[in-house]
This record gives C-alpha cells, structure tokens and sequence, in this order.
C-alpha cells in the first residue's frame, strides 16, 4: 500500500522502523494497532515511554538502570558487597537476578571490547569498576560476560585490569546447558567443559 | 530454494532480531556469503559455537531467490584455533585478517586461493608465530591475491620499469597510486609518500612471491619492520576505502 510520506501515521512508522528487530511491515502493523487503540491505551504506552527516558539513568556506582543516584541492588544492604559480577547488559544482570543464585553486587559494563569492530576500553565502563576495586572492600570479581569472542576479549582485558588490585578473579563455568544431551554438543563447548570440569 | 554446501570460515556475526545472528562467511566454493542463522544466540542452538569468527565449518545454507541474504541450515565445527580465544594479541591479529578479507573481497565471487590463506593466516598465529609479523604477512598476501598486489617492479603512476630508473628512485611508496612511484611521477603528484628501504623492498617482494604455507618463515624487525607496517597499512586504507580497526585495538584506546 503506498502511504503518503508526510503523513502523521507515515511519521509513526519512521520512528517505529527504529527499533531493534522492527522492519517496514512489522511497523505498518504496529502503527494501525496503535491508531485503533483507545485513546487512554496508546496515551499510556506514549506515556510510559516518556517517563523511562525522564526518570531512569545509570546507577553511579555500577552503571545498572536505576531510579535515582543508586540502583536497588547497589542501595540493598543485605547484599555481600564483597563480591562484584561484571556483566555487559542490564538485560544479562536481571537474567542472573532472576536465577536467584548471586547475593552480591553488580558491574554493568554497557558494552564489550571488540577487535573486529575497534571497541576498546575507553568505550566500556571498565575503568568505573577499577575505580571502585581501588576504593577497597571487595574480594572477589566475577566476570560473567558472554562466551563469545568480544565477551572473551572483555574478560581477558579485564583480568589484567583487576590482578594488580590483589582481588580474586573468576570467570563463569563454559559447559553444557542443564537438560541437553551431551551428543548434540559441539566440540568447543565440550572441550571447555571438560576443562572446567570440578571434583565430587 | 536451492542447497549450498560448502567449507566456510566465519568473518563476522552480529546479533539479529531476538536470538539470532547475521553471519558473514568466507566460503571456499561461493566467495563471500552472509547468512541469518535463526535463534543462534539461544542456549540450545544446534549451532553451538559454529559460527563464532574465526571459526571453521562445513556449512549448509539455503539461497534465497533475489536475496543477498542466505538462510544457514546447518554448521559442522571443522577447526577451531582455541588460541585465538584466549589472546588478545592472537585475537586482534586475527580480526584483521577478517576485517580485511571481509573489505576488500567482493561478494559471491569464489577464490579457493583466499580461503586456504585465511586458514592458514589463522593457524599460523594459532600455532604461536609472532601475530604482528604474521598479521602483515597476511594481508601483503591477501592484497596480491586480491588485485591489489603493491606495485614493486614498475612505477604505480605511469608503469614505467622501475629498475632502468636508477639508485633513489626506487624507494617511495605511495598508497594512492598502488606501490612505488619513479622520480618524475613524484614530482608531478601531490601524494604523501612513505619511504621503503632496499631491505624492505626485498622483504615485500619476497613475502608477495611466497606461498602462505611457507610464508611464516619470513622474519622482519626493526626499520623494515616498521616502514612496511606503515606502508601497508596506508596501502589497506585506501584499497579498503577506509581505515580498518586497527590490529593494537587495545593502544590506540
């Protein structure tokens, strides 16, 4: 269908268009969904989107999103602030959360190191969590970046960063998923497996 | 829809839409492909580590009609120099080498001769040889075979022979023009010229006649060293039509 370029619903579709993982059509879509919602529905989702980009910002301390100065974790005194897991995204340190099996603090680098695009380190946050090892307090880093080639480049940059600082440093296990058959694995996941295998 | 089957390296893969990954690979029998492999990036992915770069894998992908865009069905882990994992000097060495090939090859067009020495760019640094050396290597042997051999025996401006010009002559290097450039070529153009000493032109003469099975038994330091990391890298910038992320990614932060 040919759709005047000028239009408000054609300038709908440009700003949708934007989106991760939205091409033309999906946004077409989008863009009738919203023109036949009720009026207070889409007001809603315009709202909501104006108050994430109004009051939410980085947590000072460790770059997770927060409503404030501090993140929930950061502010939580019951958690072990000994133990800091550095991860690329918020969206990997709320999978973690909500795994339940970390108690301690969070260092959200929003970003990887990548030789094949030029991302160094002065692109990510790693010099915050250098700063706040350097503060003292902490005992052990956990790096939990992805087990790709950037998450890999990260978490060998960042181990030369943290060793000087005299703080342990761990990397997550690499292996086969839970509820997988071992057959199915390829050989860098088994060969990192069985590297990372522990005793019983 | 038809199947193509084929050895490939992978260059590149970025996230895509949820869980999946647009993959560019250099394949052995179709050049350069790019491919969506679907849910790639979800923890039970029949593609495992397969189409992580650098990686080698006998690949199955379905071409799509009127796409340049393939649909990857199936990857088979071949080779998987473990080494460039696991050092960032290896690894920012072998992005190069990918960076490069994926600049300067055109799509769709096979060269069996650049997969074989992107493997064995690949297991050269896996197999500990110096990556700085071994990264400029590379890419002189990748611009030869390419089309954009550095011009060393006739002047890259007007193709004159560059041997029946004299002491003196020989030794500027231009980037713009492809190599090297004769006395009155330089004073006609106003191209920056980088200076290549007999030794150097020696080395990159060699390393351009050499196969990439034996080429790692070149050895350079110092001043030839230097001037033809400069050289070439000028020369890639302009061949690439622009500058590549550099191989010491983590000085130049």
């Amino acid at each position: 269908m040919a759709m005047d370029q000028q239009g408000l619903l054609a300038r709908l579709i440009r700003e949708l268009v934007r989106l991760p993982g939205i091409g033309q059509k999906t946004a077409q879509r989008l863009a009738f969904h919203i023109l036949k919602t009720e009026q207070e529905e889409a007001l809603r989702l315009a709202d909501a989107i104006h108050a994430v980009k109004d009051g939410l910002t980085f947590c000072r301390q460790c770059r997770n999103i927060a409503e404030g100065d501090l993140c929930e974790f950061c502010l939580d005194p019951k958690r072990d602030s000994t133990k800091i897991l550095v991860v690329e995204e918020p969206s990997t340190l709320y999978a973690i959360e909500r795994s339940g099996g970390f108690r301690g603090l969070y260092h959200v680098l929003l970003g990887t190191l990548s030789p094949l695009d030029g991302v160094g380190p002065s692109d990510i946050r790693a010099q915050e969590l250098a700063d706040r090892l350097k503060a003292g307090g902490v005992q052990e880093v956990i790096l939990a970046t992805n087990p790709t080639i950037e998450g890999e480049a990260t978490a060998i940059y960042l181990t030369r960063l943290i060793k000087p600082f005299g703080v342990k440093v761990s990397r997550i296990a690499y292996g086969i998923p839970v509820g997988m058959d071992i057959e199915y694995a390829d050989e860098v996941t088994l060969i990192k497996s069985l590297e990372g295998r522990r005793d019983l | 829809m038809p199947l193509l089957k084929t050895p490939a390296i992978t260059l590149k893969s970025r996230k895509w839409g949820e869980a999946d990954r647009i993959v560019t690979f250099y394949t052995l029998r179709f050049g350069k492909l790019r491919g969506v492999a679907r849910g790639a990036r979800r923890i039970k992915s029949r593609f495992g580590s397969a189409l992580e770069p650098f990686v080698q894998c006998d690949l199955n992908l379905f071409e799509k009609p009127n796409d340049t865009l393939h649909r990857v069905s199936q990857a088979d882990i071949k080779e998987t120099f473990p080494a460039l994992r696991e050092d960032l000097a290896l690894m920012a060495g072998a992005a190069r080498m990918a960076n490069l090939v994926t600049a300067i090859t055109p799509d769709a067009d096979p060269a069996p001769k650049i997969f074989d020495t992107l493997v064995q760019g690949f297991r050269s640094l896996n197999e500990g040889h110096e990556p700085a050396l071994t990264t400029l290597l590379f890419q002189i042997k990748l611009l030869g075979l390419t089309g954009f051999r550095p011009q060393t025996d006739h002047c890259a401006a007007c193709g004159k022979d560059t041997q029946t010009l004299g002491a003196g002559s020989t030794g500027r290097f231009s980037a713009l023009a492809g190599g090297l450039v004769c006395d009155p070529c330089v004073h006609r153009r106003s191209d920056r010229y980088l200076f290549l000493s007999p030794g150097s032109l020696a080395f990159l003469q060699q390393a351009l006649r050499m196969t990439p099975e034996v080429l790692n038994r070149l050895k350079a330091s110092g001043q030839v060293r230097s001037e033809l990391e400069l050289a070439i890298e000028a020369y890639v910038t302009c061949v690439a039509g622009k500058r590549l992320p550099p191989v010491d990614f983590l000085a130049s932060c």
